[in-house]
């Protein structure tokens, strides 16, 4: 390829480009991006330099080449053929210039790092006005903003000539212009560029508009290539650096989340798959970078990327097909595009940012039961149980307490009373005392093992421009301290980025980010909200972790195990089973390294003005390494090693040898994207704007995960024991039961996807009034069919644009923009684990040997990528000078070939599980609007409000599957989607409320009171969707001189969400009783009001609390209570997500210091909660406590 | 210019080239693969969980060999009905989960079908081998069935034959049709599967997982027996113990663990000796667990059935009271061959043949040759006796002892109810109310599960019991 380009540059005259088209081109650069310089810097910079027998256009290109400054001249003022020798040193850019065009015709200026040439105002005299018959036409005039203050140089060029010049000091400027009927452009950075006709007049005064980045001059990425607003047809959303600066920047999705409207719980416009990724591609820098990987239960996980969000210079949202449709078989979800920053040509930036966050840990207890209310209950087990009102009451408490059938202090109390080993005074005593200890264990929990968050970040940026090159580099430190005393990680990221002009014809991009981070996990938690388990012993809330005394709490043994078990435990002297949980805290903690590393090197190759080409290649390894090291002190070493103890000649068999034992995981990651793609821009009749790019593109992904586990380990000396792996999967522990599967030893998973694409896009806008626009892509891949027919499905979209606003008819002056858009196509989307053939999959088998297999799925020969239609309308605004803008987009996502389930049939041998074909159909319809308004803004004050609203709506189409069993509709909602219905709806029984028993009861398909589950798919019935119907923000923020003060609040209405911490007693087998057993656990704080006698039913939804020993006692009873209407909440909420205060010192103060910008902000985050319920509330998390958070931003 | 197109094609087209290269994308991803070799489809019979787990846990119940607590009895109502032999219950209502028996056997008999369509053409195998794993899928296909058909099918007899059986389906293919046959047609298939396996089973099989050719006659023996054909049934018992007719030493055994086995109080276990290397193997299945374990508890009253002396038994369990409940206490840890066929059955098939044919003595000498192994030398007694019913009477109680959890004395006692000569039913008393199950209870077949019934396939499935 190299020598084709080489062949290219040397042979064809086309490379060799027009001076004058090249100044041009200059100017137009400079004068959008650099006239933002300093005024004062041309005198302080000593220049050396010499050139002989040189042209002045060579001159010239040296000194820009080798200098900040750049030439803006007329070319027919300048003698650029005249050869000079110029010699200096350490000296003035005056002095340099005096010499080059000392006794020419030629003036200059030099403004800024602007130097104007011109001719002598002695040469432009009448005679040589005469000498020019074509006679030029001078403009002359004055360019101020609109408060009427001039605007020091602002560009003026011709468009005719492509001659320009920029105004001086007052703002003044003079022109000569081809011709009077010429039009003039004038521009100035940060302003909206002008064209006026000059129409005959010699004195043309032009008050440039501020430009607020509205619509027009908003450049949009996809990724693929920049499209200026007004030739956008598609539905795109925008935000910029500033758009979030208020907010820490701690998490992409933190950014996003109330910031783009129809983004909700990480998916774009709902949910677009029902088997499939169904969230959105990120893309970075045009690379899609996908972080896949598999978490420790070998399932994989989409995470998000990984870079320095202060690199961000802006995030673009693709929502419609004409936006994304471009990213082929992964666009349905949408993509956002983030765009890192670039330096820009001049001032070097330097910024520091800093920040930390505190969240206070909380105690949240209000909902939960409290020890006199277990207590109660516990007591309540027993007043019913009519095994202790016979004479044999105190034998069979006993006999409950030798096989350890309850193990809770309140229990064992009681049953100690019974049995005699208390008095039942003594009894009666402890009992009253553990009632009276409230929320104890949650209150030594918050003392003794949590702590509140900690989190420091900080950042340094910087950035170096020249007309050449573009360099910018950034350093992130993040330190998060987390709730669980043993848990913290840290993380360096760091990104460089350079863009390099090698010549006229070449720019290369290279960018690197690189990220470093360690991380401490805590294994042993005191308890978990959602596994109550994991404490290791049945805790009540009057237990302790640090008794009375001081003393560590201990379970010993004895309060766990039943009495054969603990004479076991003596006679061949096993390993102690206590639990300290205050010792158990910090042992075991998991430990993982990860290093991260992305590298692109982009070529840019301008063939012609018109045409581009752009090779483009990124590469991305990961490597995440976690060491699990278990103590051999900690309980769950001592567990498992007692465990797989078996008996021979009456002693003991250690199995497992005791010791440490180390399980690592090391996961490695790699992708690379190869694409190159031709680009064509051009304007014909200055009215037919055409542009349109084709190019290719490969892409591959892959994860490989390992883990070993070494028993025996010693961390000193590096050796572990040698264990017999074939012998230790056929033990089965002769006391504590314990045994082994090939995932203790070691295990092995790999995910691949490869792509290749080929696409081709296309544009074109009359006279800057209507815009079309197309896309077409095909995509490759190793995921789907064995039969091409199914892969040769193209993704393409249409879409139309027109700029109402350019019309001549339409003349409204306090109309800025009017834009409507409609777009038509199709995205593609994709299940990464499926396969079209029959797969089985292979492990060994640890019971006979060898390898066993068994049968993933079924052959599925048409599997393809899903396709997703989208039609959509949408409405630009910008109304009032941009003091009103706005975006309304009407949206239908039709998806077909959608990866549904389809019944699985038992006699087929696929009753368990059904399969996925791609028959599923499914809508999202919806629409979303957006308005930005500045309600108030003077010089010192301003207000600024935007709100967002989307509006969603899911509906299933059509798919071939009706759960096989009723639970399955229940518990597998999304396994098992009704046509018609919303994908995520929430399935339930009508509740009829509780019998005269108090159990709970709801309706059959009949319409008859049961007790029972109906077992009738009929009697379960929609009863709304997890995923809200409106969701979006409102954003609010005022600045007064230097403070502004800003709050985001995101409102989610119209879903529900399933009361799953209920007021009712679970049921657990018990290995002890053999059984089923009402398990007496912290629950609901509700189940005080629960059926306590007779006629209570009229009162109370709350069931009686039912016992194992009863007759009534069921497995239905949870369940129809548990997937009850009366549990399903109305999960509306609103939060306020953010609050921040900002203070920004005074210019004069900070410039005293060699300082250019100093920033302070003090944020609340997650401040508060509106929700319907307390219920709803403690669902949607939102007694979480709110963080606060410190701020400092410095630039140098 | 032109040229300038031409290049710029060149460019694209080298990059196109290089992307359409196919094996780029043929690279399947790893974890899982499409069986092709003859080893990819022999991998399909060792796994254990998928195709060769044999859970009857109803039938279990209704006989009363486990021990049920009140709590899961109120727990589970299916369990309920048949542990308390309530013929008001309506089962077919309350049989609403995807019952084992059911679901998995059927996706054991979908591999193996997915085997016998496949063995013969894979690839990397000798003629011999893909006939000998072809012909053990056959076998393991045709236990899958008569397992179904003996729990969900009412019991073959000659007046039965008609009556339908369950749903016979022979492909692994999407939508393949599927017919619930007669009795007849499956009996009949069963035996032509049999038939045509036996010339290619090997004497020495890979696993224990894999039948062997002993396997083969052995399970010949079972369906002969259980459709009365008591000739066949003791030509194939003897070709069956022709090729292996070991018998276990639980006496050895009983003496080796005593320090353990007789503590009062302690349930400590000592390893089984019935899993895969079970001397009394032909071919091993599990029943309702397929993890290492103890066995299900038996209840009080039926422990008191076994001889006393029976040290297989006491190795096997242990009185234990837990609060309201006693019961008998597994002791035992490992795996069992409650599913696949062990040698004493097929004594037994053997024992019962020769009674039936009036050789009385010959029949008992086998029942004792069985017995010597399982009864203590101080408790043991030889059986003998010229009574036939008596005869035949030791030797049931010994096979319904000796295949306790299994589907074998279930299906003996539909077979001898539907007989009618030596009826077997079952009384208890609980909390002083007497319990009852006629020889002649509608409750002997079990009804499908609700999720077969509305999910037929390629086929209808109709109820075989009303309730």
């Amino acid at each position: 390829m190299k020598k084709l380009l080489n062949k290219i540059r040397f042979d064809k005259p086309f490379l060799k480009f027009d001076l004058k088209m090249k100044l041009t081109t200059l100017f137009l650069l400079t004068a959008l991006s650099v006239m933002h310089a300093g005024t004062s810097y041309s005198q302080k910079n000593k220049i050396s330099f010499n050139v002989n027998n040189m042209t002045v256009a060579k001159v010239i290109e040296r000194l820009e080449y080798t200098t900040d400054y750049r030439f803006v001249y007329n070319v027919r003022s300048v003698d650029l053929n005249r050869v000079i020798d110029v010699n200096a040193s350490e000296t003035s850019i005056e002095a340099i210039l005096n010499k080059i065009f000392n006794n020419t015709s030629t003036d200059f200026k030099v403004s800024g790092n602007h130097i104007i040439l011109m001719p002598k105002k002695l040469a432009t005299d009448k005679t040589a006005e005469v000498k020019k018959p074509e006679a030029d036409f001078i403009v002359k005039g004055r360019v101020t903003d609109a408060k009427g203050m001039p605007l020091v140089g602002a560009a003026i060029s011709d468009n005719g000539s492509g001659r320009g010049v920029q105004t001086d000091f007052n703002g003044e400027y003079q022109i000569i212009a081809v011709s009077s009927e010429t039009t003039l452009a004038f521009a100035y950075l940060g302003y909206e560029r002008q064209e006026i006709k000059v129409a005959g007049r010699s004195v043309i005064n032009v008050v440039l508009k501020e430009d607020v980045q509205e619509l027009e001059g908003l450049v949009l990425t996809t990724g693929y290539q920049n499209i200026t607003a007004e030739k956008v047809t598609g539905s795109f959303s925008n935000l910029k650096a500033k758009d979030f600066q208020e907010q820490r920047l701690n998490s992409l999705d933190k950014i996003l989340e109330g910031r783009i409207v129809g983004y909700q719980n990480g998916k774009i416009r709902g949910t677009t798959s029902m088997n499939g990724v169904t969230k959105p591609l990120y893309v970075i820098d045009g690379f899609p970078v996908e972080n896949t990987k598999y978490n420790q239960y070998f399932s994989i996980e989409e995470n998000l990327p990984s870079l320095n969000l202060e690199d961000i210079e802006t995030i673009t949202v693709l929502k419609d097909a004409a936006a994304a449709s471009i990213y082929g078989a992964r666009a349905a979800n949408g993509v956002v595009v983030i765009t890192t920053k670039k330096a820009k040509a001049g001032r070097t930036n330097i910024s520091y940012t800093s920040n930390i966050t505190v969240t206070p840990y909380r105690n949240y207890t209000d909902n939960l039961t409290d020890s006199a209310d277990i207590i109660g209950l516990e007591k309540g087990w027993a007043d019913g149980n009519p095994n202790l009102k016979t004479a044999n009451a105190s034998t069979y408490a006993q006999s409950l307490l030798n096989n350890a059938a309850f193990t809770s202090l309140g229990m064992q109390t009681i049953l100690k009373g019974y049995s005699g080993a208390l008095s039942q005074t003594d009894a009666n005593n402890q009992l009253n005392h553990l009632a009276s200890l409230g929320y104890k264990y949650f209150d030594d929990v918050a003392r003794y093992a949590k702590r509140d968050q900690f989190y420091t970040q900080h950042n340094i940026s910087l950035g170096k421009g020249s007309e050449t090159n573009s360099f910018n580099a950034s350093l992130t430190y993040k330190n998060n301290q987390l709730e669980d005393i043993n848990s913290e990680n840290e993380s360096i990221g760091l990104n460089l980025k350079n863009s390099t002009q090698i010549n006229h014809w070449l720019s290369v991009d290279l960018g690197s980010y690189t990220n470093f981070g360690k991380g401490d996990l805590q294994d042993y938690y005191a308890y978990n909200p959602n596994n109550l388990a994991t404490a290791g012993f049945k805790y009540q809330p009057y237990n302790q972790l640090v008794n009375d005394d001081g003393t560590y709490f201990t379970s010993t043994a004895a309060m766990r195990y039943n009495n054969f078990t603990l004479q076991s435990l003596q006679n061949y002297g096993l390993y102690n089973m206590d639990i300290t949980p205050m010792d158990e805290l910090g042992r075991n903690v998991s430990e993982t390294k990860s290093f991260l590393n992305r590298t692109f090197a982009k070529f840019n190759v301008k063939f012609s003005d018109a045409f581009t080409y752009n090779a483009m290649f990124q590469y991305e390894y990961g490597v995440d390494r976690t060491n699990y090291l278990r103590e051999k002190e900690s309980f769950s070493v001592r567990s498992q090693v007692n465990g797989m103890v078996t008996i021979a000649n009456n002693a003991a068999v250690y199995n497992l040898p005791y010791g440490d034992i180390l399980k690592e995981t090391n996961q490695f990651t790699n992708a690379y994207n190869f694409r190159q793609q031709l680009n064509f821009a051009q304007i014909f009749n200055g009215k037919h704007d055409v542009s349109a790019i084709a190019g290719m593109e490969i892409r591959h992904n892959k994860a490989e995960y390992r883990d070993d586990t070494r028993y025996g380990w010693d961390e000193q000396t590096l050796s572990f024991a040698p264990i017999n792996q074939v012998s230790l999967l056929g033990v089965y522990g002769s006391v504590f039961n314990g045994y082994m599967s090939s995932n203790n030893f070691s295990a092995e998973r790999e995910l691949q996807n490869r792509y290749v694409s080929v696409y081709s896009t296309a544009g074109y806008t009359y006279d800057k009034k209507y815009t079309l626009s197309g896309s077409l892509r095909w995509d490759r891949s190793n995921l789907w069919g064995t039969n091409n027919k199914y892969q040769n499905k193209p993704t393409w979209s249409a879409g139309a644009g027109w700029n109402i606003n350019q019309e001549s008819f339409f003349a409204v002056n306090w109309v800025d923009a009017l834009k409507l858009r409609a777009s038509y196509g199709i995205g593609g989307n994709i299940a990464k684990l499926s396969a079209p053939y029959l797969t089985a999959y292979y492990t060994n088998n640890g019971n006979v040997g060898g390898v066993q297999g068994s049968v993933n799925s079924r052959p599925n020969p048409e599997l393809s990528w899903e396709k997703t239609t989208t039609k959509n309308i949408g409405l630009d605004f910008s109304l009032f000078k941009s003091r009103l803008s706005g975006t309304f987009d009407f949206y239908n996502k039709k998806g077909e070939d959608l990866l549904a389930s389809s019944t699985g049939i038992p006699t087929e041998g696929w009753g368990y599980s059904t399969y996925n074909l791609n028959n599923g159909e499914m809508t999202n319809r919806g629409y979303e609007v957006s308005l930005r308004g500045t309600i108030v803004k003077t010089p010192s004050f301003s207000w600024d409000a935007s709100l967002l609203y989307a509006n969603n709506k899911n509906k299933v189409d059509y798919v071939n599957v009706k759960a096989p069993v009723y639970y399955l509709q229940l518990d597998y909602p999304s396994a098992y989607p009704r046509v018609g219905n919303n994908y995520n709806t929430i399935y339930g029984y009508k509740w009829a409320g509780l019998n005269d028993k108090g159990l709970p009861q709801v309706y059959n398909a009949a319409g008859e009171k049961v007790i029972y589950n109906p077992a009738d798919l009929e009697a379960i019935h929609d009863y709304g969707s997890t995923v809200p119907n409106h969701s979006g923000s409102f954003h609010t923020s005022v600045a007064y001189k230097n403070f502004s003060l800003s709050a985001l609040f995101i409102y989610e209405l119209g879903h529900k969400v399933r009361n799953t911490f209920l007021p009712m007693l679970n049921n657990n087998y018990s290995g002890a009783l053999g059984g089923y057993v009402t398990d007496i656990t912290v629950i609901n704080k509700n189940i005080v009001n629960r059926w306590q006698q007779p006629g209570d039913e009229a009162f109370t939804n709350v069931p009686r609390a039912v016992y194992e020993y009863e007759a009534d006692f069921n497995s239905a009873s949870r369940d129809i209570y548990r997937y009850a209407d009366i549990n399903i909440l109305d999960a509306s909420n609103v939060r306020l997500s953010n609050i921040s205060l900002a203070y920004q010192l005074p210019k004069n103060v900070v410039q005293k210091v060699n300082l250019y910008d100093v920033r302070f902000n003090l944020n609340a985050e997650n401040v508060y909660t509106w929700a319907k319920s307390r219920d709803a509330k403690y669902m949607l998390n939102g007694f979480q406590s709110p963080s606060f958070v410190f701020g400092v931003n410095v630039n140098f | 210019m032109k040229n300038l197109y031409k290049n710029i094609l060149y460019v694209l087209a080298l990059g196109i080239t290089f992307a359409s290269c196919d094996n780029y994308l043929d690279d399947v991803p790893k974890g899982s693969k499409t069986p092709t070799t003859l080893a990819d489809f022999e991998a399909f019979i060792r796994d254990e969980y998928g195709n060769q787990v044999v859970n009857v846990e109803q039938a279990i119940s209704l006989m009363n060999d486990r021990f049920q607590t009140a709590a899961n009895l109120a727990y589970y109502r299916l369990t309920n009905a048949n542990y308390m032999w309530n013929e008001n219950a309506d089962r077919i209502d309350l049989n609403q989960a995807d019952e084992t028996t059911y679901y998995r056997t059927y996706a054991g008999i979908s591999t193996f079908n997915l085997i016998i369509e496949n063995a013969l053409t894979t690839t990397e195998a000798k003629e011999a081998d893909k006939r000998i794993l072809w012909a053990q899928a056959k076998i393991l296909r045709a236990m899958s069935y008569f397992t179904v058909t003996n729990f969900y099918a009412d019991t073959y007899t000659t007046a039965n034959a008609s009556k339908l059986s369950v749903p016979l389906i022979t492909s692994a293919d999407i939508n393949a049709p599927s017919k619930q046959v007669t009795l007849k047609e499956m009996y009949d298939f069963i035996l032509k599967d049999v038939n045509e396996a036996i010339p290619y089973l090997p004497k020495v099989s890979q696993t224990a997982l894999h039948p062997n050719l002993g396997a083969g006659y052995a399970f010949y023996s079972r369906v002969y027996l259980q459709m009365n054909n008591y000739t066949e049934a003791l030509k194939y018992a003897d070709m069956a113990l022709a090729e292996n007719n070991k018998l276990f030493d639980w006496v050895a055994y009983y003496n080796t663990n005593k320090a353990i086995i007789d503590v009062p109080n302690s349930y400590t276990t000592t390893p089984s000796p019935m899993g895969y290397n079970y001397v009394e193997n032909y071919t091993f299945r599990h029943g309702s667990s397929y993890s290492l374990g103890r066995e299900l508890s038996i209840p009080v009253e039926r422990a008191q059935r076994f001889e006393a002396g029976d040290v297989k038994y006491k190795s096997r369990w242990k009185i234990r009271t837990v609060g309201s409940d006693t019961y008998y206490y597994s002791t035992m840890s490992g795996m069992y061959n409650f599913g696949g066929i062990t040698t004493v059955e097929v004594y037994l098939i053997k024992a019962e043949c020769l009674a039936r044919e009036n050789k009385i003595s010959e029949a008992l000498a086998i029942l004792n040759t069985v017995r010597k192994t399982r009864i203590l030398p101080a408790s043991y007694a030889d059986i003998s006796t010229t009574d036939k019913t008596t005869a035949l009477n030791a030797i049931f109680n010994t096979k319904r002892n000796e295949l306790i959890l299994t589907l074998i004395p279930f299906a003996d006692a539909r077979r001898l109810n539907a007989e009618g000569t030596y009826p077997f039913s079952l009384s208890k008393v609980v909390a002083g109310v007497t319990y009852n199950l006629s020889s002649t209870s509608h409750m002997w077949t079990m009804t499908f599960p609700q999720g077969a019934t509305q999910n037929p396939g390629n086929g209808t499935i109709t109820q075989n019991v009303a309730k």
